[in-house]
């Protein structure tokens, strides 16, 4: 995952209508469609619901100019143990169901039905579409301004200042971790590599990790020293600066946030 | 173990959302208390750290790998479960935001599994194995070991609850998995604590209450 951080961040420097929204709308959008998919009960009319908001999904890709290959490399990469639940369902009866019907007879006792079909498919594309919105965010949006969005919108000063501080550093190790990869191909060295020992592997690995733990700790002792020597104290807060919405940032609010919340409504009650 | 959104109802999220809260809560407070509040940047840079380490694919047999929680390593290293519980919200909330590594929604839930179940398994199944046989990482491994495992099982719990997965073979699945990992999870932190204890004996108080020397 951390081989992702730096292609994820260069993706959100990119110029593009999404980019320049504030990251406080981009925010409130994500959560808001997030729980408004999540919400929605699993049933027929959801795969309306989730065609609405893959569309709406599709124009903000556009716009924001991501590129396919990019999107789908991103997917790939989370969707792993969410893929094996959806695909294992669809060998149980699911409770949401009292009637079954066999669809794949297999050896073994083993059925593929019917209702856990549909079900496993309502909820692949729930994840799908909750994915997607994350995608969206993180690829149009700068971390610290995420993090700056967030504190605008009322995460704690204290939290802000500790997640920031993670962030920040998260690339010092991103590199550090790079260089300890390149140090073990130099090596020859592979975890995978069934030519060498389990043992010798597992204890390269656990030094390693080991060493990578030390070299945090002691990069905190050096960034909390260097803090201390900045002025940094007790009564030290972050100041965030506040700034209103630009238009066009209450604009896009005020289109997208009814059709988030109204429009599963809608079919719901239809 | 991450549990993406949509896997479980909104009002269980938010349940469970709630009870990570209070730990959040209690783990910041546990920092102000333990480390005094100037030192929790320290933290900070460290979660960072786990969360890089948290990319080391372990081998763990049969073609598959795993990676290390890290609940348990925190935990006995800094010396309380709180810690775990604080550095595994950071490394949660940006898996999660970034990465869509587990969901907003389910957060809690991760949350809730992997720092709080595993860093208060991890902590005090440590304490009560070295107090009954003072053996520094066999107690770490067996600690690190069940840290992971339960939280599978936690895991496999919640996702049963959610209607999303059945509990017998969800029990099997994560738990025959789990305890493959935990195997590897547990090698690799009591080899880590060994190195720690080389490099940095002061770390030992944490570990054993003693000075190494």
């Amino acid at each position: 995952m951390i081989e992702e951080l730096f292609a994820i961040e260069e993706e959100s420097y990119r110029d593009s209508i999404v980019h320049r929204l504030d990251a406080r709308v981009k925010l409130i959008l994500t959560i808001a469609a997030i729980i408004a998919v999540v919400s929605y009960p699993f049933e027929p009319d959801l795969y309306l619901v989730s065609g609405g908001f893959l569309l709406l999904l599709i124009i903000l890709f556009g716009l924001s100019k991501t590129a396919v290959k990019t999107y789908l490399i991103r997917l790939a990469m989370i969707l792993p143990f969410g893929f094996f639940i959806i695909v294992a369902q669809i060998f149980f009866k699911n409770p949401r169901y009292t009637e079954f019907t066999v669809l794949i007879d297999l050896p073994f006792g083993i059925a593929v039905y019917q209702e856990s079909f549909l079900f496993a498919l309502m909820l692949s594309l729930k994840f799908i579409v909750c994915v997607s919105f994350i995608i969206l965010l993180s690829g149009t949006t700068p971390m610290q301004d995420l993090l700056e969005g967030a504190a605008r919108l009322g995460l704690p000063a204290e939290f802000t200042l500790v997640l920031g501080m993670t962030i920040r550093y998260l690339f010092v190790f991103a590199i550090m971790y790079r260089h300890i990869q390149n140090a073990l191909a130099t090596r020859c060295f592979s975890a995978y590599n069934r030519a060498l020992p389990y043992r010798y592997r597992i204890s390269t690995i656990a030094y390693t990790i080991g060493t990578f733990f030390l070299r945090s700790f002691e990069q905190g002792e050096r960034t909390y020293m260097s803090m201390l020597c900045r002025g940094y104290g007790r009564s030290s807060y972050i100041y965030i600066t506040k700034k209103p919405l630009a238009s066009t940032d209450r604009l896009v609010l005020g289109m997208i946030m009814p059709f988030i919340i109204i429009f599963p409504i809608i079919i719901y009650l239809l | 173990m991450h549990i993406p959104d949509a896997f479980m109802p909104i009002w269980q999220g938010g349940i469970y959302w709630i009870i990570a809260l209070i730990f959040i809560f209690l783990a910041l407070k546990w920092a102000r208390n333990e480390l005094t509040e100037d030192k929790i940047p320290m933290v900070a840079v460290l979660s960072a750290g786990i969360f890089a380490i948290q990319a080391f694919n372990l081998p763990v047999g049969f073609g598959t790998s795993g990676h290390l929680v890290g609940g348990a390593l925190v935990a006995i290293l800094l010396g309380s479960p709180y810690a775990a519980v604080f550095v595994l919200t950071l490394v949660l909330i940006i898996q999660g935001v970034i990465f869509g590594d587990g969901g907003l929604t389910t957060m809690g839930a991760n949350i809730l599994n992997m720092g709080v179940i595993g860093g208060f398994i991890g902590y005090y199944s440590y304490w009560g194995l070295h107090q009954a046989t003072k053996k520094v990482y066999l107690s770490a491994a067996i600690a690190a070991w069940l840290a992971c495992f339960i939280s599978a099982l936690a895991c496999a719990v919640m996702m049963w609850l959610a209607g999303t997965f059945p509990l017998v073979p969800g029990l099997v699945a994560m738990g025959t998995y789990h305890a493959l990992i935990g195997i590897v999870e547990g090698a690799i932190t009591a080899g880590a604590i060994y190195l720690l204890l080389q490099a940095r004996p002061e770390f030992s108080d944490a570990v054993t209450g003693v000075n190494a020397a």
